[in-house]
């Protein structure tokens, strides 16, 4: 897989770059040269917004601020002032990195920030840009600036020629950063903050960071293509430039062509040029951007994946099918009738709904219930060290008091449950364990470190892990490397190959070794429990967080969970349980912290407990009494 | 009896179908085109035009001047005895599509000639493509002069080499010539490139409205500029209303003085004299009288005086649009300025074709530039490379009087009389 | 003097972009659909005035007896479809763009791209207006103002006071809750879409009384309605309204002080600023969490 794309991306420039190089030779139409170009400037641009909003969901609509400053950079200082072409394509590259910067420092910080408040703060940033540039003499005033044609080498023939072999350049740079990107650590990390970014936040994954990184390197990219797109056009003006077509189309291709994946807005890009083009030449051209909405909005409902995910399931039918339709269009009418006509078919094909196949079996009491891996490190003190401190914690929502003043503490060894009614606090308490949420007073500290000094994703290298009540695993992503993420970001960040190694071991304790293949969609609500849980110990943690993990399960699943939790006991993990069935809870517990209305109302041995008067009227009322479930 | 005539019928009606089937395929793959009358392989021409997008209003005009002009062109015969055929693409008022559009029209389609696309940046664009194939470039209205640099480009619609300089002053002049001349000057300016230009030059040349206006002593009482896209004519209409000029100069295009007149209505202020500079023509009329006494540049107006003037073809020119724009549904189906530019632009690629003798493109250059252009409604042109060919104007401005545009100024070709403020 | 004026007319401006805006705010706060399509209903209705007003000689207020339930069913019919197909969020947007489209094109064939503008005759509001003393009100916007408030406030009053509205307000908060205690969202949601589809055609008949339509106009409001939805906080009505009178007074404020030219600039400069330090908008009530 890694061989493939680091052959085939500079073999398939070299193939492109020798349509021009020797085109005379072969005798390859000018034409299409120019459409070919046209296609590249595309790519580059779809791809750049690729590498931030199709791997990691936030979408933006600001495409066309990068190709702005690029394109002005070169017109400015090159058009207008004479200096260095190539120089201004790194000017460029260097200006659009500080927009990014800084776009991504003010909009990334805030955590409250949706996906869509994103998309709309992208869309303010080019018309801001584009009023400075009218604004100012010194970039445009208005007027426009005329780009002539640079030096360039001997060799290259026309100036179509250099600027084909230029853009082609820039594609392929793109191309092979989204590969590169998406193999990579970072690649991963951005899936996860598509799927679940404030789990994977708790996983240890620098989510700012990473954002922040991928929305430079996009801006980069964009820029450098709206450098080039100056040459191609010869004049720019505010309006060609800033214009909101560029992010709306760019946006289409990526869209149609498949979001997660590096080649999807390549597809993209090939399937709504060759629509244009075929549209306009055959006089068609008022129907062109209906054709492009309905095929938008069908392909939104159909398969909002993109083209790319469907074809890679049948690829060889897809081939099959459309291969002689090219041939024999080619032949009737024109060769890019022919390549129109053998994408349309593709399409169909890879579009056509799949043979509902059953779905795996998973037999509900295949899970692995006797097998007993014990951690090895076993610390040697005798479980009188504390794991998890909390004094006088407090956390108000606005005038919302959810907890008042909580002491506690959790040792090396325990296995505390955490009850009380609804509302009383339970899972805002897991949350500011798991530094999600930061307390208004008092202090937590866990194996001696302050949280309070730690940003969320290194909370979890403290060594805390939480599973979440209603599961979230990474769709996006197989049982097994779901494990692995917790193990490529965690304390000792190993790289994916070992870490698919080490999330074995986890999936075994759970007991769902056999489903390590699966992808989270295939798995029932206990197995995604469990899926929940192996991820939270493969991070290693000291301590572990089930929140509510055992919700909605039957009688054998929940004796089954039970037995779980205690091999996960076994291998040396404090655990913090919190939890509604009070058998469960008396099962396992070695100790029991109540919680009432924000505050602590009892913290000792689960019997006593649970007997306790107070206790009682808290959870059942005046007049029931407790009474084993 | 009956059979017979069944199968006629059913031959007669299969053979208009395949007709209609090739002409409707036929039609499907290029733009304009008329049948040929003239004999022999037609000489294509071939050009972008906005069919779709922002630039499609004033498109759709040039689009039709272009049909009538080859129509008429066949039918006398077409040009070197061949006739002519026109095809035409829809650039969707994208720049990056012009340029390769023009690239498949000379490279892929082996045009014989070529015309230029409507707007300015789409001009400069297919300008490059010309000019790197040494294809002479008929164009009917850049008026930015100064970057329309290439040699062989020629210019349908002149307002000068330096309309910055040019158009002010004609203006100024005109106005000076009433009995009670403004004194009190307002100049609110769209901050696209020509209009722009006009006020505020470009470059190392700042001459423009704003300068002239100054230099001849005038009172410059209000100056203002506003983006393309701009919406609040409310606020500005109360800074005009509270300037108080004599004369306020719009340099803007499209409806920009209709939003300006009816937010300054709504103050129930109308400013003495008015002058816009390059507005879509038909808004300002569906004004009524709020819009009276509004000028503008033109470089034809089908007046009644100036079509006597011009003779017959002429007003058969100008019947043959109407009815044909009528026909196509557009708002404004008068011929006049954007119309008359692009008669022009065909008129001399006519002209150089046959100065030339021959569909050689050095040659029709050289043969336009020696020679110039007869054209219907605005004359002889006489092209020098080293105003990059921007013939002496022949433009007038023009008024709103009584509901219809009509040509005031020069006095010698005026239709009609410059009318002053309202009493 | 001047900025006085300008305020006033901003202000009165402003009620006509809160009109647009509220169609799709609540939608987008309440039902979870992004719908860019509203632009579109707008556009059409703003067309459909000018259509009608000019080629039967009526007087352009007329027209809504036409547009309103054209765009009112267009709307519900468009949810319908949304709930059929299960469209999240992110997906409406791009659904709904592509609808735009088309919608845009077929605009732009039919009518052409030419501007396109009711002569005087057709529409004499265009070029009145109500005087106070130094002050001018202009009619189109006066009335957009009035029409607006109308229809927010009673908007307003119905989400806060009968049934329906608060069984829209508890979908919502919670969906699966609300459903749980009988809100037949899908109906409900329906009816308020269809509503939101009626406002665009109000709005669009309300931009045209006093504006020349171009088809690409659907795509120049973007920036100040999402402005709108954004500042008055997603789905709050009044927030809305009182983000629209803002955002109108700004604009002409601004233009006035500095110059026309960096309106646009300032405006989106303060909104990316009121973006970042209150994303959920500037006039919603700090909630609970």
């Amino acid at each position: 897989m890694t061989r493939r794309g680091l052959i085939g991306i500079p073999l398939a420039v070299a193939l492109l770059a020798a349509l021009s190089l020797y085109r005379e030779t072969i005798g390859f139409p000018l034409f299409y040269l120019g459409l070919l170009t046209t296609m590249l400037f595309w790519v580059t641009q779809a791809t750049s917004w690729n590498i931030l909003s199709g791997y990691s969901g936030y979408f933006s609509f600001g495409q066309a601020a990068y190709v702005g400053v690029g394109a002005y950079t070169t017109a400015v200082l090159f058009g207008r002032h004479g200096v260095n072409f190539y120089l201004t394509i790194l000017v460029a590259a260097a200006l659009c990195a500080v927009l990014g910067l800084a776009m991504g420092a003010l909009a990334f910080r805030l955590r409250a920030l949706r996906g869509e408040i994103f998309a709309l703060l992208t869309l303010a940033v080019p018309f801001i840009l584009a009023a400075l540039a009218r604004i100012n003499p010194a970039i445009d005033g208005g007027q426009g600036i005329i780009v002539s044609i640079p030096e360039y080498p001997e060799g290259i023939g026309l100036f179509q020629d250099y600027l084909y072999l230029a853009t082609l350049l820039v594609a392929g740079a793109a191309v092979f950063a989204a590969y590169a990107i998406r193999q990579s650590r970072f690649g991963w990390a951005l899936s996860a903050i598509h799927d679940a970014e404030d789990v994977a936040e708790g996983l240890g994954v620098a989510t700012f960071r990473y954002k922040l990184q991928a929305l430079v390197a996009s801006a980069v990219i964009g820029g450098v293509g709206g450098s080039i797109f100056a040459l191609q056009i010869g004049f720019v003006a505010v309006d060609s430039v800033f214009q909101l077509t560029v992010p709306l189309f760019v946006i289409v291709m990526s869209v149609l062509g498949g979001r997660t994946h590096w080649i999807g807005p390549v597809i993209g890009v090939v399937f709504v040029v060759l629509v244009q083009d075929r549209l306009t030449a055959s006089g068609l051209g008022r129907w062109q951007l209906i054709a492009l909405g309905a095929i938008l909005a069908a392909l939104v409902v159909v398969a909002p994946d993109g083209i790319y995910a469907r074809l890679k399931a049948r690829p060889l039918l897809a081939a099959a099918v459309a291969v002689p339709i090219t041939a024999v269009v080619w032949l009737v009418a024109q060769p890019l009738d022919g390549m129109l006509a053998g994408l349309l078919a593709a399409t169909a094909i890879a579009l056509w709904p799949a043979r509902r196949r059953p779905p795996p079996s998973v037999d509900r009491g295949v899970v692995d219930t006797d097998r007993s891996p014990i951690r090895v490190d076993k610390s040697s003190s005798d479980g009188e060290e504390a794991v998890v401190e909390c004094r006088g914690v407090t956390k108000y929502f606005g005038g919302v008091r959810a907890l008042e003043g909580v002491d506690f503490t959790i040792r090396e060894g325990e296995i505390v449950g955490l009850v009380g009614p609804n509302g009383s606090g339970k899972t805002t308490l897991v949350s500011l364990l798991a530094g999600s949420l930061r307390p208004t007073r008092g202090t937590i500290r866990i194996a001696g470190q302050d949280l309070a000094h730690l940003p969320a994703h290194r909370v979890a290298h403290a060594g805390v892990a939480r599973t979440y009540q209603i599961p979230r695993p990474f769709a996006s992503m197989t049982v097994r490397d779901n494990v692995a993420m917790a193990v490529m970001f965690g304390r000792s960040p190993l790289p994916l190959a070992a870490a698919r190694r080490e999330a074995q071991r986890p999936l075994d304790v759970v007991g769902l070794g056999a489903l390590a293949d699966a992808y989270p969609s295939a798995l029932n609500l206990h197995q995604r429990q469990l899926l929940e849980m192996a991820r939270a110990l493969a991070a290693d943690p000291k301590v572990l967080l089930l929140d509510e993990a055992l919700a909605g399960l039957n009688p054998a699943e929940i004796d089954n969970a039970v037995q779980v939790v205690r091999r996960v006991h076994a291998s040396g993990v404090s655990i913090v349980i919190v939890e509604h069935l009070l058998r469960v809870v008396k099962a396992l517990a070695t100790r029991i912290v109540v919680l009432d209305q924000g505050s602590c109302l009892a913290d000792g041995d689960p019997t006593e407990v649970l007997a306790d008067p107070a206790v009682v009227r808290a959870y059942l009322g005046r007049r029931a009494h407790a009474r084993d479930s | 009896m009956r059979d017979k005539t069944g199968r006629v019928l059913v031959a007669v009606a299969a053979a208009t179908l395949l007709l209609g089937f090739v002409v409707a395929c036929e039609k499907k793959s290029e733009g304009g085109g008329g049948a040929p009358a003239a004999s022999g392989a037609p000489i294509v021409v071939g050009s972008t035009l906005s069919l779709s997008g922002a630039f499609a209003a004033t498109g759709a005009i040039h689009k039709i001047a272009g049909e009538a002009f080859v129509d008429r062109l066949n039918a006398e015969g077409g040009l070197l005895g061949r006739p002519v055929r026109w095809v035409v693409r829809d650039d969707e008022s994208d720049q990056a599509k012009v340029s390769m559009l023009y690239e498949q029209l000379i490279s892929q389609d082996k045009v014989d000639l070529i015309i230029g696309p409507y707007a300015t940046p789409n001009i400069l664009s297919a300008m490059a493509v010309a000019a790197r194939h040494k294809y002479v470039l008929p164009q009917h209205t850049a008026v930015l002069a100064p970057l329309l640099t290439y040699e062989c480009q020629f210019p349908g619609w002149s307002i000068g080499s330096t309309p910055n300089e040019f158009v002010p002053n004609q203006l100024l002049d005109a106005v000076a010539s009433l009995s009670t001349p403004p004194k009190r000057i307002a100049i609110v300016t769209n901050q696209n490139g020509s209009t722009d230009f006009v006020s505020y030059g470009a470059g190392d040349n700042k001459v423009g409205a704003v300068s002239i206006t100054r230099q001849r002593g005038l009172e410059l009482v209000l100056e203002k500029r506003y983006p393309p896209n701009f919406s609040d004519w409310a606020s500005l209409a109360t800074q005009v209303r509270d300037a108080r000029p004599d004369l306020l100069i719009n340099n803007g295009l499209g409806v920009d003085p209709v939003n300006l007149l009816q937010a300054m209505a709504q103050l129930n202020y109308k400013p003495p004299m008015m002058f816009s500079l390059f507005p879509a023509p038909g808004p300002p009329l569906g004004l009524g009288p709020k819009a009276d006494g509004l000028m503008s540049v033109s470089i034809f107006e089908p007046n009644k005086a100036t079509l006597d003037r011009l003779g017959a073809k002429a007003t058969a020119v100008v019947n043959d649009f109407k009815a044909r724009a009528t026909t196509a549904k557009l708002p404004y189906t008068v011929f006049e300025t954007q119309a008359a530019a692009s008669w022009n632009a065909w008129e001399i690629l006519v002209a150089g074709v046959k100065g030339a003798g021959k569909i050689d493109h050095q040659a029709i250059c050289d043969s336009l530039h020696s020679n110039g252009a007869d054209t219907t409604f605005s004359g002889h042109l006489a092209f020098d490379a080293s105003k990059h060919n921007f013939w002496p104007p022949t433009q007038t401005i023009k008024q709103i009087q009584n509901g219809d545009w009509v040509t005031v100024w020069p006095k010698d070709r005026a239709a009609g009389e410059l009318r002053g403020p309202a009493a | 003097m001047s900025t006085i004026q300008a305020a006033l007319s901003g202000i009165l401006l402003g009620g006509l972009y809160a009109l647009m805006a509220a169609g799709l705010s609540v939608t987008w706060g309440v039902l979870r659909v992004i719908n860019l399509a509203h632009f579109g209903l707008m556009l059409v209705g703003a067309y459909l005035t000018f259509e009608l007003a000019s080629a039967w000689h009526i007087n352009p207020l007329w027209t809504l007896v036409v547009t309103v339930p054209a765009m009112f069913v267009l709307g519900g019919a468009l949810q319908l479809a949304f709930d059929a197909l299960r469209i999240s969020e992110l997906n409406s947007l791009l659904l709904t763009f592509g609808l735009l489209i088309i919608i845009v094109q077929s605009v732009s064939n039919i009518w052409s791209a030419d501007f396109q503008r009711m002569t005087a005759a057709v529409n004499p509001y265009a070029t009145e207006s109500v005087r106070l003393g130094r002050f001018v009100f202009p009619v189109p916007t006066l009335f957009a103002f009035a029409v607006a408030i109308l229809i927010i406030g009673c908007a307003h009053l119905v989400l806060r006071r009968t049934f329906a509205g608060r069984a829209l307000r508890a979908y919502a908060e919670d969906r699966a809750v609300a459903g749980a205690f009988g809100v037949d969202h899908r109906r409900v949601g329906v009816l308020l879409a269809a509503t939101s589809g009626g406002s665009a055609a109000v709005a669009g008949m309300l931009f045209s009384l006093g504006s020349s339509l171009t088809p690409a106009t659907a795509y120049e409001w973007f920036g100040t309605v999402f402005a709108v939805v954004i500042l008055g906080g997603v789905g709050h009505l009044l927030g809305t309204l009182s983000a629209g009178l803002l955002v109108g007074l700004l604009s002409g404020v601004v233009s006035v002080v500095l110059s026309p030219a960096t309106a646009p600039f300032v405006l989106f400069s303060l909104i990316v600023l009121a973006l970042l330090l209150r994303p959920r908008g500037l006039f919603a009530a700090r909630t609970a969490r």
